[in-house]
């Protein structure tokens, strides 16, 4: 084959494609002004996307389907990353209509920005747990031998909330200890993960010998690879989750109602199964 | 018509391409965010790119030299295979070539189970840096290299033979210095595919300030807190990937013109 000279049948196709292109550039742009003229009215179709921390990965996927039964036509699209990094994508404008945080501080961050629609409610409760790979190779039987010398610990990335929270347990943890317990733990860490889901995964591979996540990260997924050392309760912490429909949310009404759903009677009882506390 | 076209169509993806990239340097421009490059994380994570890749491009050098030359100059059975097996890195998404470093050297790996009963583990460390790096570059420099081998004359070689030197000093004083801008162009293309590497790094080294965590990966991790950071650090690269392009640019400009 040659491209020496264009034919006309190249040039037409070429042509086409341009012209092509021009036209689905103009009507993406004429789709998206025309929906939003449509929101006020009661039609249910459309697409919901929902911002969730990672621990809540698979009770708001169970959730989702729920939601697109009950709501025929409509499709609900789920992000599950850190709360910091979500948080991080709506503050730069990330088009989405629920946030639902790990922690409040995150919370707080995007309603002091003004990004959040009325008030943020707690839904869920969580605590932590110690996970360690089932063999257990660093045999940490209680807590406290996360401070044992070589002990392979990875914890999410600063300012993830499952890090923050162990954080704030170790802090109570270093003065009921002493020695200097939280700096040692602190030192046994050799990784920071994206999200708590990621550091979980860090042990389920073994690669890690010890994480910090939520009691309900110990999901039937992981049960067969993990196992969970307590964290004595004197020096837990309860984590909450609050949830908001966002300002510049393109389906309010779809937003209000998955939140609606997430109180709900039922939308707890489905959060319950997979391991978090009823937040009443 | 079909050139105005053509023209309109260039300037498109030229825009499209430069909006980015001007992004960066408004925001740096106008938020003052260098001052975020005196951080300790960005400092560590500088340094801990140059001393990675200073690794990575030593052992790509020093095996992708060799290697290269065989391929450009031997026929044996199952090259070609050998020679798309190079090419595999370049083209697996990267972090496909996370998992599959992890699921080698991880501690259940192929190889990784094995080092574990020694007590040694490669993930989390350094070591798992410059694995992922020499996996995913090393293809860079030795497909240009072998290039630049393939088109050393071999009368030229043959000569200097005949002049009584031996294959080893024909290797190194007239191939290697003829190959030079090839080989130097190679190495730069590998070196900027080094610092660049991201998927293989955090999926298969962890990211860890000081150990693992290289300037991608701090960019990723400021994200979380500091975007002013990260945008700093996306910068410092931009700047870096000019200078290669430039650099590359220009040495294989001046290969050609030594070929002719």
């Amino acid at each position: 084959m040659s491209f020496a000279r264009p034919r006309p049948v190249y040039r037409f196709v070429v042509g086409m494609l341009v012209v092509t292109l021009t036209l689905t550039a103009c009507g993406v742009s004429g789709g998206a002004s025309e929906s939003s003229e449509s929101d006020g009215g009661t039609r249910q179709s459309g697409t919901l996307t929902v911002l969730a921390a990672s621990s809540l990965t698979d009770a708001f996927g169970e959730l989702a389907d729920t939601f697109e039964k009950e709501n025929s036509s409509v499709e609900v699209k789920a992000s599950f990353e850190s709360s910091s990094t979500l948080l991080a994508q709506i503050q730069q404008g990330a088009p989405a209509d629920v946030f639902a945080s790990a922690d409040e501080a995150k919370m707080d961050d995007a309603s002091g920005d003004g990004l959040v629609e009325g008030e943020p409610q707690v839904f869920v409760k969580n605590r932590e747990v110690v996970m360690v790979p089932k063999d257990n190779p660093a045999g940490i039987e209680r807590f406290r031998d996360i401070a044992k010398p070589g002990v392979k610990l990875v914890l999410a990335e600063d300012e993830v909330p499952v890090a923050e929270y162990a954080e704030e347990i170790l802090s109570k943890a270093d003065e009921e200890y002493g020695g200097d317990f939280e700096k040692t733990v602190m030192s046994n860490i050799v990784s920071r993960e994206a999200d708590v889901r990621a550091s979980v995964n860090r042990v389920a591979l073994g690669e890690a010998d010890a994480t910090f996540g939520y009691e309900s990260d110990y999901t039937p997924d992981v049960r067969d690879k993990v196992e969970t050392v307590e964290i004595p309760a004197n020096l837990n912490i309860i984590a909450t989750y609050p949830i908001a429909a966002l300002k510049d949310a393109k389906e309010p009404e779809l937003a209000q109602k998955w939140v609606d759903l997430v109180m709900s009677e039922k939308g707890q009882r489905v959060l319950e199964k997979w391991g978090f506390e009823p937040a009443a | 018509m079909a050139s105005g076209l053509a023209v309109a169509a260039l300037a498109l993806l030229a825009g499209f391409i430069s909006l980015p990239i001007l992004s960066l340097v408004i925001w740096t421009v106008s938020e003052d965010s260098w001052r975020a490059m005196a951080s300790p994380e960005a400092r560590d994570a500088l340094l801990l790119s140059i001393k990675t890749t200073a690794i990575s491009m030593a052992i790509i050098v020093a095996v992708g030299t060799p290697a290269a030359y065989v391929l450009a100059r031997y026929e044996f059975p199952g090259k070609r295979l050998v020679d798309s097996l190079i090419d595999i890195p370049a083209v697996l998404p990267p972090s496909a070539a996370g998992i599959a470093l992890l699921l080698a050297f991880g501690k259940f790996g192929l190889l990784g189970s094995y080092l574990d009963v020694f007590g040694v583990q490669i993930t989390f460390t350094t070591a798992a840096v410059v694995i992922a790096e020499v996996f995913v570059a090393a293809h860079f420099y030795v497909r240009q290299a072998a290039v630049g081998f393939s088109q050393v004359r071999r009368d030229v070689e043959e000569a200097a033979m005949v002049d009584g030197a031996s294959r080893r000093k024909v290797f190194t004083k007239v191939t290697i210095p003829l190959a030079l801008p090839a080989l130097v162009a190679g190495a730069v293309m590998a070196w900027a595919r080094a610092l660049g590497e991201f998927g293989g790094t955090i999926i298969f080294a962890g990211s860890f300030q000081g150990t693992t965590q290289t300037v991608p990966l701090a960019i990723y991790s400021a994200l979380q807190s500091d975007l002013d950071a990260a945008v700093a650090l996306s910068v410092l690269v931009l700047g870096f990937a000019f200078t290669v392009i430039l650099t590359g640019r220009y040495l294989s400009r001046r290969a050609t013109e030594y070929q002719d």
